[in-house]
């Protein structure tokens, strides 16, 4: 089955706001193994385009497959493939760590006895341990990506989908974060996160999608849509950025 | 003078007041955009409260419309005290206050607290009860004006503009001071302990209320009214009645009043705005846990839900069950539930107390099955509808349970269960508490039968609300906040469950007039019966629509950023 299906398959997605454009058709196909890097302006659209990916915003149109499962006609099959990490959205936040892995796991249908067998590795692994009966509440934000990342990989999910899993996360965290994903898809698993971090894409990435504006604008392996130049100018050529000429803001200089 | 290096190019200009009530006003048309639904209901409720206002204003002004001063006074110190009261107590109970304009967010304005008070109280008096309680205590400026003239409606209408300042400045006053109290973890019992007081005084003061209209000794209460009438209640309403009757000499002193009220409850706001603006990120330091015990699963469970499978549906009750202590939003609904339930049927049924002189005070056996029934129901349906909203309480939290594909039925009958653990012991307690105090101990089966019937039939109608009708909630640490526009939203969903679940459970009552000694040992079997059918019949039909509808539920509670 594996072989057959790609791990995330996105045909026409599409979805407005109160009549604003924010995903203009997006195709995809993510294929098992992969680590894919979903790039873009802030804006872009990154956020909605995992969103209805993983079945937490109904589209306009189009639809999602996991590894061949219809995220919206058979939600509960495809859901179980899934391990997620939604950006700008609060966890249960007065639990404590263990308790939210224990509500996760539990949730996810998972035997007790594995899911404190798992949660105790995760928080050792994830030097969470020591804040375990702290309310996620109180943690610093480096802290919450890494119990949400936690959460998502509890229950050994096929498909990883982690929407900006490096923001707002200090160097030591961000390397433990990749070192875990990249023993993970090694292991046989498939990631695509979102981010416009280019180092971090760059170094991880298999895969790559430049997304602005709503639609894809680039895709492929990353040696295909980097060619011989460095990411970071294919994606400001993609985008469109402009550069200061120095006339305007002169009163920054005093 | 030299003028530094750093001075600004041109002046800063002054903030004032409009610029936050333009802000409020701007703040509600955007919530109101796109949402035709949210528009209509902000309509009928506005429209609802300009009716009330209407006919309150008749009333004040009927004194002056008949042509007969002599409860002129009464009435307005009476109508005026209850309404600064019903504005000090009513948002802690039930409504919450407007925080569309969150004081948090101007944190890092250069803004003194001065002009940010002023600015935010301005931005209060925007509002529709606001306006609905100018309108209808207007009607005093009338009978002042038919009594004594242009000045005495002049100062009349000061006193009403005055009133209605302190009117807000103490509702915001109060809830700031008691948010902040709430905030910290230590002081919360504390907290809960001076809600039931502020509750508690409710009680007797009605009792001594009723049972002096009972005795219908208008001297006494004309001198009441005089007392309230240079109290901060009743100074503002009833200095313009003042002039009219001559005492012109008293008006000015009472208008002091108000306002020297008004600047100290402005005075306790501002401090208090001071930590909710400093402290709002941080709820004080976390408790050491004692007990080491067991994985990750065993620390998820109370011990209350011990007994439950450790499985999809122990998980879910665990969680929530844990959020009703420890989401302070959650646990202010909690007391309120407590408070209420164990005043208004006492309350209620101590309408028949009298103060006769040779009996002292002595229950004088008026209170019947149908009247407690339907305190009960009441009861009942207020515990019920505080699953109004219980999706907005989670927020975009509620995105997991949506990952992990939860199905409808579980979770909501999950929540309930977890709801019941606290409400169900509570029930208990008022059925019994309320029982002895009346003196009818036998009462207990059929109080309790009600109790849960109505209370099972909210759940039933609130399940529907809370998936169909859900509103986001500031992500706010102050438990009495909600966006702008959902108040008057709140309040229409609210009054709709509210009156859907006593149609259901009017049967209780009909069995209560009707069925006479037989309803004392069917009561409680038939409602509990009817209660738990209703509950799980409920949350198996609303279910299947959460099924269809989880995404669009999460959009909803979803706070816009």
């Amino acid at each position: 089955m594996t072989g057959e299906h790609p791990a995330l398959e996105l045909r026409g997605l599409a979805k407005s706001f109160d009549g604003k454009v924010a995903v203009a058709g997006v195709d995809l196909d993510v294929p098992a193994g992969s680590f894919y890097g979903l790039l873009g302006p802030n804006g872009a659209g990154k956020t909605t385009t995992l969103s209805m990916a993983v079945g937490l915003l109904r589209p306009d149109a189009g639809g999602a497959r996991v590894l061949g499962q219809d995220v919206w006609a058979d939600p509960v099959t495809a859901k179980q493939m899934l391990g997620v990490l939604p950006d700008g959205v609060r966890l249960f936040d007065r639990l404590s760590g263990g308790e939210l892995l224990a509500y996760h796991g539990l949730l996810r249908g998972m035997d007790p006895a594995v899911v404190d067998k798992r949660s105790a590795e995760l928080l050792d692994v994830l030097a969470l341990a020591d804040a375990g009966r702290t309310m996620v509440v109180d943690y610093s934000a480096g802290m919450k990506k890494k119990i949400g990342l936690a959460c998502a990989l509890l229950h050994g999910p096929r498909l990883l989908v982690l929407d900006e899993p490096f923001e707002a996360v200090d160097p030591v965290s961000a390397a433990l974060i990749r070192d875990i994903l990249q023993r993970y898809v090694a292991g046989g698993g498939t990631v695509i996160f979102s981010s416009h971090v280019m180092e971090v894409v760059q170094r991880l990435c298999s895969h790559v999608a430049i997304l602005a504006g709503g639609t894809i604008k680039r895709v492929g392996t990353l040696e295909q849509v980097r060619g011989d130049r460095s990411l970071e100018d294919v994606f400001v050529e993609v985008v469109g950025g402009r550069t200061a000429t120095g006339e305007e803001l002169a009163w920054l200089s005093r | 003078m030299a003028v530094p290096v750093t001075a600004p190019a041109e002046q800063a200009r002054q903030v004032s007041a409009r610029h936050f009530v333009r802000l409020k006003l701007r703040v509600m048309a955007n919530n109101f955009r796109g949402q035709g639904w949210r528009v209509a209901l902000f309509l009928v409720g506005s429209l609802i409260g300009l009716w009330f206002a209407v006919g309150a204003f008749f009333g004040l002004a009927a004194p002056g419309l008949i042509g007969d001063d002599k409860y002129a006074l009464m009435i307005a110190a009476f109508a005026g005290g209850l309404t600064v009261l019903g504005w000090l107590l009513l948002p802690l109970v039930f409504f919450g206050v407007d925080e569309t304009l969150d004081p948090a967010r101007f944190a890092l304005l250069p803004l003194s607290r001065r002009t940010l008070v002023t600015g935010l109280f301005a931005a209060a008096l925007v509002s529709v009860p606001a306006i609905a309680v100018l309108l209808a205590l207007s009607g005093l400026v009338v009978t002042a004006g038919v009594f004594g003239g242009w000045s005495a409606a002049l100062v009349s209408a000061v006193g009403v503009v005055c009133g209605l300042l302190l009117c807000v400045a103490g509702a915001r006053a109060v809830t700031s001071a008691f948010a902040s109290m709430l905030r910290s973890r230590r002081v919360r019992d504390l907290a809960a302990v001076l809600l039931a007081v502020v509750a508690a005084l409710l009680g007797p003061l009605q009792i001594a209320g009723l049972a002096a209209i009972q005795d219908t000794n208008w001297d006494r209460l004309g001198g009441l009214a005089t007392v309230i009438g240079w109290t901060p209640l009743g100074a503002p309403w009833t200095a313009g009645i003042d002039v009219a009757q001559g005492r012109a000499w008293a008006a000015p002193v009472k208008l002091l009043i108000t306002v020297a009220t008004i600047v100290a409850l402005l005075a306790w706001w501002s401090r208090s705005l001071e930590s909710a603006m400093v402290g709002a990120a941080t709820a004080g330091p976390a408790r050491a846990r004692p007990r080491l015990t067991g994985g990750v699963v065993a620390q998820l469970f109370p011990r209350a839900a011990g007994w439950l499978r450790r499985d999809r549906f122990g998980a879910l009750v665990a969680r929530e069950a844990r959020y009703w202590w420890r989401d302070a939003r959650r646990r202010a609904n909690l007391i309120t539930i407590a408070v209420v339930g164990l005043f208004v049927p006492v309350m209620v049924n101590f309408g028949g107390f009298t103060f006769d002189s040779e009996q002292g005070f002595s229950a004088a056996g008026n209170s019947s099955p149908v009247l407690v029934s339907l305190s009960m129901l009441f009861v009942g349906l207020l515990a019920a509808v505080t699953l109004a909203n219980q999706f907005g309480f989670d927020g975009s939290a509620y995105a997991a349970n949506v990952v992990a594909g939860v199905p409808g039925r579980l979770e909501l009958r999950a929540r309930i269960t977890a709801f019941s653990l606290y409400v169900l012991p509570m029930l208990a307690v008022v059925a019994v508490v309320i029982a002895i105090v009346i003196g009818e101990p036998t009462w207990i089966g059929f109080m309790a039968g009600a109790l849960v019937a109505t209370y099972g039939a909210g759940l039933a109608v609130n399940s529907f609300v809370s998936v169909l009708g859900a509103y986001s909630l500031p992500e706010t640490s102050n438990p009495f906040a909600m966006n702008s526009g959902a108040g008057v939203v709140k309040g229409m969903l609210t009054l709709l469950a509210m009156v859907a679940t006593g149609a259901l459970a009017t049967p209780m009552v009909l069995a209560a007039a009707l069925l006479g000694d037989a309803w004392l040992w069917l009561g409680l079997p038939l409602g509990v019966a009817y209660g738990v059918g209703a509950a799980l019949l409920g949350a198996y039909l609303a279910g299947d629509v959460l099924d269809r509808r989880q995404p669009e539920l999460l959009a909803l509670v979803t706070p816009r950023r």
